[in-house]
């Protein structure tokens, strides 16, 4: 059951990173992880401070040349049912789309997802691929981090003590195609079996893949981009970048699946990928 | 005389009596319910699957604020059980499951319940699990219970080993199985498995208990059965049942979870310590998984001769259940499921031994097709198989050898001509998936190539009830002073749509409006008739041939009362449209407004008095099986089923996708149409949830891993099939009531048997156990053998 | 340092009605509209967000109410399955649960309810797909979703009164056996559904 603990609910971020400097605080947006986690004694916070109050977390922006911000306060419903994003980015909203239910995702932000730091974030692929940059405050003001670095370990995020994420800011609208994959269990909701994003950016010329729930944090595989710039045949790149990602990923068994499972998952996922985002229509 | 006449409500859809109640919140389920003064239950759980328990101290627990009472095992010397009575109330000396309840803590609060239960600390010392069944019934396997020679159970049916983990042996003999084989051109032998499961009803177990002065209890349950709660209850504590009361009210599924006893106990003596306050104990959704009954699993080993014609001429199996920790409930599913352990087949030449294990885990009771669909899927993967090896169709194969009026099954029964007809559900699911054999090894290359492959696969069914001999029903018929009945019984309807069907049967044989049959929802034990419990798919079937009895007795009251007013003889009058009157003289008439509370003549004389019905309805003519042969009569009524199974699967990562379903059952006559097919529907989605995904994972050491939706799945609205059919084959039950027989459970069972076909059709692989998840299939696929074991 | 508190008055519109309590922080919105306002059709199914047998509308929005601290709801106003029926009058959603058969043990179908109406809310006329997307997270065992997904979708269509899953062919009736004769009339029913097609 939840325990007793403190609560506040604050409008401005100062005084959020404020509370935060208190005792084992946190910052309560959606709640759907932190509240499971409470519940389950995983998590036993004495403050909550809930930041949904806090205008300037609503941020929620794009346009061609500053790209994407995302901030805290943003919920994967109003993320999925963004048009516009949609049009820009769906691999943003492919990616929101699979996570749990329609309710939950009424709750879920997506920078709860990440902060979440699970190694099966579905979120967290196609921030790889985009290049995503994670705004933290403190009480000695901001800092921004690249997703790379912002998740260290299963868990765990380089976020210090009274600090929080703000918005997360995706640079640079992609120019190409993306997708994101990802195996559950079943059709319905489900943490992910293994996940992954890709893009195949025309302007720069580069492909990324990054692949979920193999490793302590999402892995974004790396010397791909020669392969695809001295692309001769789909099918063959492909099979490359499927190997490459197996080389990669290391996963574990778990109650979701065995290791063997996961590879071949990988292997599988990784072709159709790579063929659905080189594909020429 | 009665005249044969349309049916104004039998057959019909009729909305559900309960709707109203439901789709506006209206309806109060256990789990809804606040008593005046009550305190809240919490348990602390063994981490371990087997232990000593040295020592409980709950010290520091009794010092959190709000803590009103804390029982441990040692001071509750009580065993509970239906059929075995081995269970106790809160583990003493031993704790046999991760899961199991040690102590418990009755608090002002929740809270304060839970807080205390992280205080209360125990030591054990913990020793190894046996958790193989089939390591289990080794001589020297650790034993479970050691003290099994002492248990009471119910004699004549049951017969312990002692000195073992066995609880009960169940042999069925028929023929000679040696000449048998000889007879055999070929002989097949398989071994199949699948893992325990649970029911997942949406309401989790829940009781509430309070000790009242005088030696008198009141319980509130979700559950299945209030008269059989009530009788366990008054075994196990030496209290009269007239001092009982159990009331259920709405119960939000049951499945067969929530029959026996489970949670009023412990409930009853945290009361009991409280001072007489009520207690509510609530299962969380991880408690109702870790520590609440399971469905067991299952080893089975097959051997089968066959003739070159296609004749099954023996059939030797060997069942090993997954009991669990206990065997309360459980010991009779591989009793029940071994004299349907041939499946619907004529087996000359049987030997089947099934032996119910005790194991280190959450222990199993009654689920659903109770133990049929774990035997269904050897069996019918088994006829695939067999028949494979001679060369011959599997349907043809089965339609060969399908128990057909004048066969003789297993345990000795006669089947005959209205018995009802498995051939027909064969023959019409054949039909509906379009079968013409398996595809040929060309073709299959073919499909493989695009990484998507196609199969069909087709299994029978076949369950009776399995229940005591003895098991009865009963009903009372009251009229209002409008016309207008109320149904008294303590069937229990958590969803299945019994009550409707029995409002049927009552409108139909009174003769009144629908709308004018009321059943309250709430079983009371001090308040509805006896009836044995809601299990088996017996409900409807005895049930409802209670409420016939009683609604033919009203009509009798109804007649005699009417017979002094008309002057005419009650057999020449006739009851329709609310109506009395003299058979041929029908515009001379009484209401049954008139007479139902006592007819009044113009001077003031009164006759009659209320009309009140009472019927019952016990099973007639069976017997308790021998213990050594399994010779005997244990079935009230068989029904009789077929599912075909068109699936595609993704060779890349063993997903599958069913097509189609075409479901068949014989259920004798329909007596709600709508319903019927609503619950043909819920029970394919659960068995293919037991086919697909279902299944509990333990570690080397029984630590149950998977304890909560996040990691147990069920089937959602995006993975139901693409397309279902329902077929019905209407073979009259004689005894049945309106001809018509139970087909609860039937629709899940043999669902994983036709997905482990369909799965073969598509891929040439056989395989062994379910669920088939995609990661089973996909190893499947990668070991590039055609029988896949692990 | 600062304090902060533990308990908090709050006012939550219910349907339509106002209520202020005192609650503790750890008190979820399902705890309480079940235990303080005596809401007791909303249920409670696993209390981790899992089931949906909890959903409620808050600010128009579907939501687990397990998953809901009863302060945050403080200000905002919430339908539950009591507030559907006007007046006696069942809502053409509750009225095509009843005549579709999309309920049997009734313990999921608050929430469903909740759920499908704020999907028919949101989008009079939505799909197949946006009815199993809307209802996918209420978790339901013993209908096999078919029924309900049949229901919401008469009501997208203005059509109730229809139950799909009956009658499609059918031959004959049953024979009468009650009375007890052997060998009755053999007769069968068939229907099917399609779950890719719509009404």
């Amino acid at each position: 059951m939840i325990r007793e603990f403190a609560y506040v609910k604050v409008s401005t971020l100062k005084e959020a990173t404020d509370a935060l400097q208190s005792g084992n605080a946190k910052p309560l947006a959606g709640g759907t992880d932190l509240l499971v986690d409470m519940r389950n004694g995983v998590s036993r916070p004495d403050l909550l401070v809930d930041i949904k109050g806090i205008e300037e977390l609503k941020t929620f922006s794009m346009n061609k040349g500053n790209g994407i911000e995302i901030g805290a306060n943003v919920t994967l419903n109003t993320i999925i049912e963004d048009k516009k994003l949609r049009e820009l980015c769906p691999v943003i909203t492919d990616s929101a789309m699979s996570i749990a239910t329609y309710q939950l995702r009424n709750r879920a932000t997506l920078v709860g997802n990440i902060c979440n730091a699970s190694p099966a974030a579905d979120m967290a692929p196609a921030l790889y691929i985009l290049n995503a940059l994670v705004v933290a405050a403190g009480v000695n003001g901001e800092r921004t981090i690249p997703i790379g670095e912002f998740i260290t370990g299963v868990k765990k995020t380089t976020l210090e003590k009274g600090e929080m994420v703000v918005r997360v800011k995706i640079p640079r609208i992609p120019a190409g195609k993306t997708c994101f994959l990802k195996k559950q269990r079943i059709r319905g909701h489900d943490l992910a079996t293994v996940n992954m994003a890709g893009l195949a950016d025309r302007e720069s010329n580069t492909l990324k893949v990054c692949i979920g729930a193999c490793g302590i944090t999402p892995i974004l595989l790396e010397g791909l981009d020669d392969l695809y710039r001295n692309i001769r045949d789909r099918e063959n790149l492909a099979e490359e970048v499927a190997m490459i990602a197996l080389g990669a990923v290391s996963p574990i068994d778990d109650v979701r699946a065995s290791a063997e499972y996961r590879r071949g998952i990988v292997y599988a996922y990784t072709k159709r990928l790579i063929r659905e985002i080189t594909s020429p229509n | 005389m009665e005249t044969k006449k349309e049916y104004k409500y039998i057959g019909k859809s009729i909305t559900r009596k309960d709707s109203i109640e439901k789709v506006t919140g209206a309806a109060v389920f256990t789990h809804d319910l606040a008593v005046q003064g009550m305190l809240y239950g919490k348990t602390v759980k063994s981490p371990h699957a087997y232990a000593r328990i040295k020592n409980v101290d709950i010290s520091e627990a009794e010092r959190v604020p709000g803590v009103r009472a804390i029982v441990t095992g040692k001071e509750l010397p009580y065993k509970v059980g239906l059929y075995m009575i081995d269970k106790d109330i809160l583990a003493r000396d031993f704790v046999r499951y991760q899961g199991e309840p040690v102590a418990a803590v009755a608090a002002d609060t929740e809270l304060s319940a839970d807080i205390a239960c992280d205080k209360i600390k125990v030591d054990y010392e913990v020793l190894k699990p046996v958790l193989d069944p089939r390591e289990a019934v080794k001589p020297d396997a650790p034993l479970v219970h050691p003290d099994l020679e002492n248990y009471d159970y119910m004699k004549g049916v049951f017969l312990p080993l002692p000195k073992t983990n066995i609880p009960h042996l169940q042999k069925v003999r028929k023929g000679n199985i040696e000449e048998g084989f000889k007879e055999a051109n070929v002989i097949v032998e398989n071994t199949f498995y699948n893992p325990p499961v649970q029911h997942v009803c949406m309401e989790t177990h829940v009781s509430i208990a309070q000790a009242l002065p005088g030696n008198k209890v009141l319980i509130w349950s979700s559950a299945q059965s209030p008269y059989t709660l009530r009788n366990l209850f008054s075994v196990c504590f030496s209290i009269p049942h007239e001092n009982i009361r159990v009331r259920v009210p709405y119960v939000g599924g049951g499945f067969g979870g929530k029959a026996g006893i489970h949670l009023e106990p412990l409930a009853y003596v945290l009361s009991k310590k409280a001072g007489g306050r009520p207690v509510k104990l609530c299962m969380t959704r991880e408690e109702e998984f870790n520590t609440m009954p399971s469905r067991q699993g299952l080893y089975s080993e097959f051997k089968t001769g066959v003739a070159k014609n296609g004749k099954i001429t023996a059939l030797e199996v060997n069942y090993y259940w997954d009991a669990g920790a206990y065997a309360d409930y459980g010991v009779n599913i591989g009793r029940a499921a071994a004299f349907a352990g041939a499946g619907p087949y004529e087996v000359p030449n049987c030997k089947i031994d099934s032996y119910i294990v005790y194991t280190n885990k959450v222990f199993g009771t009654a689920y659903r097709g109770f133990g049929h669909l774990e035997v269904l899927w050897g069996i019918e993967r088994n006829m695939d198989i067999v028949a494979r090896k001679i060369e011959m169709d599997p349907v043809e194969f089965r339609r060969k050898n399908v128990l057909m009026p004048g066969s003789i099954t297993i345990t000795g029964e006669k089947i005959e001509e209205h018995t009802g007809r498995v051939d027909k559900c064969l023959e019409a699911v054949v039909k509906e998936i379009g079968w013409k054999g398996y595809k040929s090894e060309e073709e299959r290359k073919k499909e493989l190539s695009t990484g998507k492959v196609r199969g069909k696969g087709i299994a029978l069914l076949h369950k009776a009830p399995a229940m005591p001999t003895f098991t009865s029903s009963s009903a009372i018929i009251k009229f209002n002073e409008n016309g207008s009945v109320d149904i008294l019984t303590s069937i229990t309807d958590y969803g299945q749509g019994t009550y409707t069907a029995l409002a049927q049967a009552a409108a139909e044989i009174l003769s009144i409006p629908i709308e004018k049959v009321n059943i309250p929802w709430d079983s009371d034990t001090s308040f509805t008739t006896y009836d044995w419990q809601t299990v088996a798919s017996r409900g409807t079937f005895m049930g409802c041939n209670a409420v016939i009895a009683a609604a033919k007795d009203c009509l009798k009251q109804i007649k005699d009362i009417a017979s002094q007013v008309l002057r005419c003889p009650p057999e020449e009058l006739v009851c329709e449209n609310e109506k009395i009157y003299v058979s041929h003289r029908p515009d001379n008439f009484l209401k049954y407004t008139d007479v139902v509370n006592g007819y009044t003549y113009p001077n003031g004389n009164s006759i009659g008095g209320p009309v009140i019905g009472r019927g019952k309805y016990i099973a007639q003519g069976l017997t308790n099986p021998d213990l050594h042969t399994g010779q005997g009569l244990p079935a009230l009524d068989w029904t009789y089923g077929a599912h075909a199974v068109e699936l595609e699967v993704d060779t890349e990562t063993g997903e599958i996708e069913i097509l189609k379903i075409a479901s068949a059952f014989d259920v004798g006559n329909i007596l709600n149409e709508g319903q019927i097919h609503s619950q043909i529907i819920g029970g394919v989605v659960q068995g293919l949830g037991s086919a697909l995904i279902e299944e509990f994972k333990f570690d080397e050491k029984g630590k149950f891993l998977n304890p909560t939706f996040v990691d147990y799945k069920i089937l959602t609205a995006k993975d139901i099939p693409k397309e279902t059919s329902r077929h019905l084959v209407l073979t009259p039950q004689i005894d049945g009531p309106f001809g018509s027989r139970g087909v609860a459970e039937h629709p899940m069972i043999s669902v994983p048997g036709a997905v482990g076909n369909a799965l073969y059709d598509a891929l040439g692989i056989d395989f062994f156990r379910f669920p088939l998840t995609s990661e089973w299939v996909y190893c499947g696929i990668k070991s590039g053998k055609k029988e896949y074991y692990d | 340092m600062h304090e902060y508190k533990k308990s908090f008055s709050i006012t939550v519109r219910v349907n339509g009605n106002e209520y202020k309590d005192r609650v503790p922080s750890h008190m979820t919105l399902l705890q309480f509209l079940k235990e303080r306002l005596h809401f007791l059709g909303t249920k409670e199914g696993c209390s981790i967000g899992e089931c949906g047998a909890c959903t409620v509308i808050m600010d128009g929005k579907a939501v687990t109410s397990c998953l809901v601290l009863a302060v945050e709801a403080d200000g905002s106003s919430i339908r539950t399955i009591e507030g559907e029926a006007k007046n006696g009058e069942l809502t053409p959603l509750q009225k095509a649960f009843i005549e579709h058969g999309a309920v049997q043990c009734g313990f999921c179908t608050p929430g469903m309810i909740m759920s499908a109406q704020n999907l028919l809310d949101r989008n009079p006329h939505p799909s197949r797909e946006d009815i199993v997307e809307a209802i996918s997270g209420n978790l339901c065992r013993c209908t096999g979703y078919e029924q309900i997904i049949q229901a919401v979708q008469s009501v997208a269509n203005g059509a109730t009164k229809q139950n799909n899953l009956v009658g499609v062919k059918s031959v004959g009736g049953g024979g009468d056996t009650e009375g007890g004769q052997p060998g009755g009339k053999v007769s069968e029913h068939n229907s099917k559904s399609k779950t890719g097609g719509t009404l």
